[in-house]
């Protein structure tokens, strides 16, 4: 009897597994991403691809923080996405040099459509490309619009009249600016960084940077750094504690008048109400105005994936104009395609963001290409300098030690 | 009906072999433990060998550990973390430890009215989210929000970045920690407490023994070994301590490393990699714990050999 019971479960299990085993015929891809914010907006994406191909993608991200150690673990144990996000530059790479991600070089379309600083960042330097460039971000002032107007102020276009400005709302009893130092990675990313290009130049300064024939002690960057240290004289009360999701709240509440950011938090003020705007960091009087926008997602294949043909398909979809396109009525506002093609956004908003970028030289952050070891240093000092424990001469002096010792190695 | 009681004691005889019926009593959960408990540990010592991720691995002997406490990075940063955790426990002994057995003498008062009420008050805390903790103590320490309101009541000397300080952030973590956890000491000596036995406490009555001398000669013997237990649960689980520190400072130890603690500390190098690289090194991971593990091992047998055993 007892056996008979037995049997009975195993037919009844095994019947329950059938409709599994029937249905991994159709084609179902996975994706994998750090970006899990995002998941509603990158799923509709991924249903408006099936129902233009036919291909079901699953969008399965990780949290941001883990994201790198999650993919690597999964890729390590052959458990990895068919498709997933490639971070930029020696990240990204690493995957490519291991064996896992596909190479993406004779995906037509991607050599051809792409401008070569959106394809410099997925791509090794033997002209081997990991990645299918995705989207990139820029690091801006937002500032409330009515707090400007009710208190007679212009919109800053030199940094000497951001800090006149902002001594006029100090004076005013309004904090300036809304951005604090306890999420240790802001100061650096967006506030130091997105301000830098001005300073240091583009693409072609940094390789000199990169490879020690410029230091960073120069005067550049020692400019940058004493203007640094000016402007955050002008951080909000208690910036000690205040972390990168305090300030859209800031911002939005009227409680301050700019806040640095990255263009990724647009889409977050909404909930506020504000009338808010957005300018370029601006350069010093007399400077070429540049800015920082920074390639960081691109999107590859698992070369162990058991459909490399609608892997391949998809990304080559991706790299057409059409699939730009309509990727962007679908991105999260404030990342933008990076091919070489008009774009419109259904925001007007992120439309005036992107067109910051006019007319200016543009380049990644600057640490990511080849100094991203120095991350970790310059968050220090740079926190240091923020709370007045350190000089920009002491800083600049640290920058160049840590600089000698990637570049000699 | 003979052939039944045939089997019957067969099969009594299998299952008992040499009398040794009660291996069967703890096999499920001795291999539960091996499975799931011993074998990871051991693998992870074993990790500590190794270098590299799980792809290539290579053998590289005593390094992650030369690294550990040699590299001057990396060896600071260690030493930092296990500071910082001493003041973290330190805190838990004296203030939540203290504080849970005075709560639990006066909800063991039998005069006292609305002692359920109290003793869920002082419950609740513990059945919340840490990050829920985090969160909530991150808003009302937050200058900028909290700031307007404590300056109304008068109170403007506490609106302080208390989480942006290197010399405050670890102590008003440790106090929230305190906060939400000291219940759960609370309810062991509450426990305790109610197991002495009435007659010592009424012949100590009788005695003339006022409330102070009744506490320090009866109760507080006859609770030492939950003491012992509670200093070894409060030990073990804050040098695994990692949650609080996530909710509310960030898994780097800000600010400058001043609320590092050894769990962030492993989650950093073992688990998540440093932002932004991200790429951990599980061999220094498994390194710290297993230089951990046998630092709480020296710390937890003479605590438990001070005050078990002897009833």
């Amino acid at each position: 009897m007892r056996k008979l019971t037995a049997l009975l479960l195993a037919v009844l299990m095994m019947a329950g597994l059938l409709p599994a085993l029937t249905q991994a015929e159709t084609v179902k891809l996975t994706m994998g991403s750090w970006r899990s914010d995002d998941a509603e907006k990158v799923q509709a994406l991924l249903d408006k691809y099936k129902e233009l191909t036919g291909v079901e993608i699953a969008f399965q991200p990780t949290v941001s923080d883990q994201y790198n150690a999650t993919l690597r673990l999964q890729l390590d144990n052959g458990t990895g996405p068919d498709l997933y996000y490639s971070r930029s530059y020696a990240v990204g790479q690493e995957l490519f040099d291991a064996g896992f991600s596909m190479d993406c070089t004779d995906i037509p379309g991607v050599k051809e459509n792409f401008p070569e600083s959106a394809l410099d960042a997925w791509q090794t330097p033997d002209g081997k490309v990991f990645a299918v460039p995705f989207a990139a971000v820029s690091q801006v002032i937002y500032y409330n619009k009515t707090l400007f107007a009710e208190n007679g102020l212009e919109v800053p276009t030199t940094f000497e009249e951001l800090i006149a400005v902002s001594k006029a709302f100090k004076e005013k009893g309004i904090e300036p600016f809304a951005n604090g130092i306890a999420s240790n990675w802001d100061i650096l990313e967006c506030v130091y960084l997105g301000m830098l290009p001005n300073y240091v130049g583009g693409a072609d300064q940094r390789a000199l940077y990169e490879s020690g024939e410029k230091k960073m002690n120069d005067e550049a960057f020692l400019k940058s750094l004493q203007d640094f240290a000016e402007l955050a004289q002008y951080l909000p009360e208690g910036f000690e504690s205040l972390t990168n999701s305090d300030g859209p709240a800031m911002l939005g509440l009227g409680r301050s008048a700019m806040f640095i950011d990255g263009s990724w938090t647009c889409g977050t003020f909404a909930d506020y109400g504000v009338e808010w705007g957005a300018i370029a960091f601006p350069a010093p009087e007399g400077a070429t105005p540049a800015m920082c926008f920074h390639p960081d997602m691109g999107i590859t294949g698992n070369n162990a994936t058991k459909y490399p043909e609608e892997v391949k398909a998809f990304l080559t979809w991706l790299a057409t104009p059409e699939g730009a396109q309509t990727t962007s009525t679908y991105l999260p506002q404030g990342f933008f395609p990076m091919i070489d093609a008009p774009i419109t956004f259904a925001d007007p908003a992120v439309t005036e963001i992107l067109a910051l970028n006019d007319g200016k030289v543009l380049d990644a952050r600057f640490v990511w290409a080849k100094l991203l070891n120095m991350y970790t240093p310059m968050v220090e000092q740079l926190n240091a300098l923020t709370k007045g424990e350190t000089t920009p001469e002491a800083v600049a002096e640290v920058f160049a030690a840590e600089q000698a010792k990637i570049v000699g190695q | 009906m003979q052939t039944t009681v045939q089997r019957k004691t067969s099969s009594k005889n299998r299952l008992n072999p040499g009398g040794r019926y009660w291996i069967w009593y703890i096999l499920p959960a001795l291999l539960m433990y091996c499975l799931f408990m011993a074998y990871p540990m051991l693998d992870s010592v074993r990790l500590s060998l190794y270098e590299g991720t799980t792809g290539a691995r290579t053998f590289v002997g005593f390094a992650n550990y030369v690294r550990l406490f040699t590299d001057p990075e990396v060896s600071a940063r260690f030493w930092g973390a296990f500071r910082n955790t001493w003041v973290f426990f330190a805190y838990h002994m004296l203030v939540q430890n203290v504080l849970g057995m005075l709560f639990a003498v006066v909800l063991t008062n039998r005069t006292m009215k609305g002692r359920q009420f109290y003793q869920t008050v002082v419950f609740i805390p513990c059945t919340i989210a840490v990050m829920v903790t985090g969160y909530l103590f991150k808003l009302i320490l937050n200058p900028q929000f909290a700031g307007p309101t404590l300056r109304s009541m008068g109170l403007g000397f506490l609106v302080k970045p208390w989480l942006g300080s290197e010399k405050t952030a670890l102590n008003v973590i440790s106090l929230v920690s305190v906060w939400q956890w000291v219940g759960i000491p609370t309810m062991m000596f509450v426990a305790g407490l109610q197991g002495i036995s009435e007659d010592l406490l009424e012949a100590a009555d009788i005695a003339g023994a006022n409330s102070w001398q009744t506490f320090w000669y009866i109760k507080y013997p006859l609770l030492l070994p939950v003491v012992g237990m509670i200093a070894i649960l409060t030990f073990v689980s804050n040098f695994n301590a990692f949650d609080i520190i996530y909710a509310m400072a960030t898994p780097d130890g800000a600010p400058n490393y001043s609320t590092d603690l050894i769990g962030s500390l492993f989650y950093r190098y073992g688990v998540a990699g440093k932002h932004p690289i991200g790429i951990p090194e599980p061999g220094v991971g498994a390194a710290i714990s297993t230089a951990v593990f046998f630092m709480l091992l020296a710390g937890v047998v003479p605590t438990l050999r001070a005050t078990q055993g002897k009833e």
